[in-house]
């Protein structure tokens, strides 16, 4: 076992190469709904059981079910009102199980971008081919149903394999979310070939806030709000990424949308807010800002206490 | 180092248009069949109220359901505390809906039914709709069941709740929304018409079985009193809050789709029949009550509604 993933350096935030976004925006905001397919009957996997109960868990089964029928409609709507566009966290299988769904996010101008096949299909223990497949069969599913290049990924319930980055960046991927190890993008150290990691959440994300923790539905947008304004303060010194994950099983419930709209109203009433999407990040990043933070990544991260 | 890899784990079965199951097909909400309740209501207001048995001696396999017994035996906090919702906290339920003409769904584990016919009467009396929940909580129907033994469950549950009430049962609840592949088969079979186990919905739809076809119910749980007070540790204002939110996004979508809307208020008598919230309830049930529009209804009731085309 690896003590650390080994991607990446430390790296202080201060003394930092200054990132501004486009139109001299502060702070990028993305939203990336995780639209899955959790399999009734999923194959086992040695590091992870898919269900808490024994199959079939009709209970978790048909809550996350939930999100394709009903939530999914319901949130976008809410996020076309405001006029932010979604980046997809797709479970690829969605496009041959629900076209509608699909259609819906690609009328409305989002990315998709991978999240694996399906929720129930981990990467621990698999072979790198069989990493490699899973990945083309993303890039070809991606591409048939959208005409998208496949640029973005996160592995699927984040189960990814110590080798899984490596993969990424020899299949072509040119963003990875499966680290949430800082508010920038960063250079992401594979043995081939270019990736950067672009900040994703663990912290104001539907699951682990209304599944985990219990949170009440007025605090997610207080808690959504207050990470959005402390990314926009220090976005004035040195652009931020502010990431919003959105479940719609969880944040499509009737009793939840409201705290989505609420907290969207709020970020889009600023200005100095690029709202993105993933591949827009990364290629901006890429463009402007890898080799000035490769080097001063190379160089012992100078600079300092300003 | 990369993985040993897994046999087979990129073959997916059941990878194809629709869902992966044949028991009812993939519907979008937006594009359901408009549905008109009766007086054109925007939305039909279900109150289901869990009415169970937790036998001190339960077993603890396959899983526990919420509110099982999980302490030591003999847990005389889980039982007794369960207890109180048939002795007490019903009562209290009753008389708040009575005061308002509301009538509820009892989702009634039969084991109620046999042990106290004091509360069969009284639950009569107040003209409750009653579905068969099982036979107690500890009967849970799951995978690991025998098809004989499963549909014995069902049976026994049926026909003992058909035998203490002259209205038909019709409806059915599997302890902890849990069910075996062949659940509804059997449910079907024993001659319910309408189920409330899956949680993917807030409209009714069709559901395929061996024996006929069932409605399926959108029972609550993510806004259930169970999942908020005693899974997720919240207060009973932010359980009002959330189902008051609830119901403003039925009630506004219902008005711009000119389709109907179900709001499923589900609820417990051990948690909302305590003392401390029971007025929580009532003022609940006032300001849901306060708009034009709703349609307080039984499960049965809006299932024949829909049916009918709404």
């Amino acid at each position: 076992m690896l003590a650390e993933p080994g991607h990446y350096d430390y790296a202080p935030y201060t003394g930092r190469p200054r990132i501004v976004w486009p139109g001299g925006a502060r702070i990028a905001v993305w939203l990336a709904p995780n639209i899955e397919h959790y399999e009734l009957e999923p194959p086992d996997n040695p590091r992870k059981t898919p269900w808490p109960r024994p199959v079939p868990d009709i209970l978790n089964y048909s809550h996350r079910d939930y999100g394709n029928r009903t939530g999914f409609w319901r949130m976008a709507d809410v996020m076309a009102r405001h006029g932010v566009r979604g980046s997809v966290s797709l479970n690829v299988a969605v496009c041959d199980h629900f076209p509608e769904i699909i259609e819906r996010c690609c009328a409305l101008g989002w990315e998709l971008f991978s999240h694996g096949t399906y929720n129930t299909r981990y990467f621990y223990d698999l072979t790198e081919d069989q990493q490699r497949a899973l990945i083309a069969d993303s890039r070809e599913t991606i591409r048939r149903a959208s005409g998208q290049s496949l640029d973005g990924w996160l592995t699927p319930a984040i189960t990814n394999d110590e080798t899984t980055q490596h993969v990424l960046a020899e299949e072509g991927i040119k963003y990875t979310l499966d680290m949430v190890h800082d508010d920038q993008p960063m250079p992401v150290k594979v043995r081939n070939g270019r990736l950067i990691s672009v900040p994703y959440s663990l912290e104001v994300n539907d699951v682990p806030l209304f599944q985990n923790r219990n949170t009440p539905v007025e605090r997610y947008t207080a808690m959504v709000k207050a990470q959005f304004d402390q990314l926009y303060a220090e976005g004035a010194e040195n652009g931020t990424v502010m990431c919003l994950p959105l479940h719609p099983y969880l944040i499509g419930q009737p009793q939840r949308i409201a705290a989505l709209d609420a907290a969207l109203a709020h970020i889009v009433a600023h200005d100095g807010v690029w709202l993105a999407t993933g591949r827009e990040i990364a290629a901006w990043y890429t463009e402007h800002y890898y080799d000035t933070v490769s080097s001063w990544l190379a160089s012992g991260t100078p600079g300092g206490r300003r | 180092m990369s993985g040993p890899g897994i046999p087979n784990y990129l073959d997916y079965k059941w990878r194809r248009r629709g869902l992966d199951h044949d028991r009812f097909p993939h519907r979008n909400l937006p594009q359901a069949r408009p549905t008109v309740w009766p007086g054109k209501a925007r939305v039909a207001f279900w109150v289901a109220v869990h009415v169970g048995h937790f036998p001190m001696d339960m077993p603890r396999t396959p899983f526990v359901a919420p509110g099982g017994v999980d302490r030591p035996y003999p847990s005389y906090w889980d039982y007794t505390q369960r207890d109180y919702g048939n002795r007490i906290g019903i009562y209290r339920l009753m008389r708040a809906l009575d005061a308002r003409g509301l009538r509820a769904t009892a989702l009634l584990s039969s084991a109620v039914a046999t042990r106290y016919p004091a509360l069969v009467r009284e639950i009569a009396a107040s003209r409750w709709e009653v579905a068969a929940a099982g036979v107690d909580m500890g009967k849970l129907h799951h995978g690991g069941l025998a098809e004989a033994e499963e549909r014995a469950l069902v049976e026994e549950a049926a026909s003992t709740l058909r035998g203490a009430f002259a209205t038909p049962i019709r409806g059915w609840h599997s302890p902890a929304h849990s069910e075996s592949m062949r659940t509804l088969d059997l449910v079907a079979g024993a001659g319910l018409d309408w189920v409330a186990d899956w949680i993917n919905d807030d409209m009714p739809y069709q559901v395929t079985t061996s024996a006929g076809a069932l409605t399926a119910m959108p029972l609550a749980w993510d806004l259930s009193d169970q999942r908020l007070l005693f899974q997720q540790h919240m207060d009973t204002a932010e359980f009002v809050e959330q189902v008051l939110r609830a119901f403003a996004t039925l009630y506004g979508e219902a008005a711009r789709s000119g389709s109907g809307r179900v709001l499923t208020l589900t609820i417990t008598p051990w948690l909302m029949g305590q003392p401390h919230r029971i007025r929580a309830l009532g003022g609940l049930l006032d300001r849901i009550l306060d708009h034009a529009g709703v349609w307080p209804a039984t499960a049965a009731e809006i299932v024949d509604a829909w049916r009918a085309g709404g």
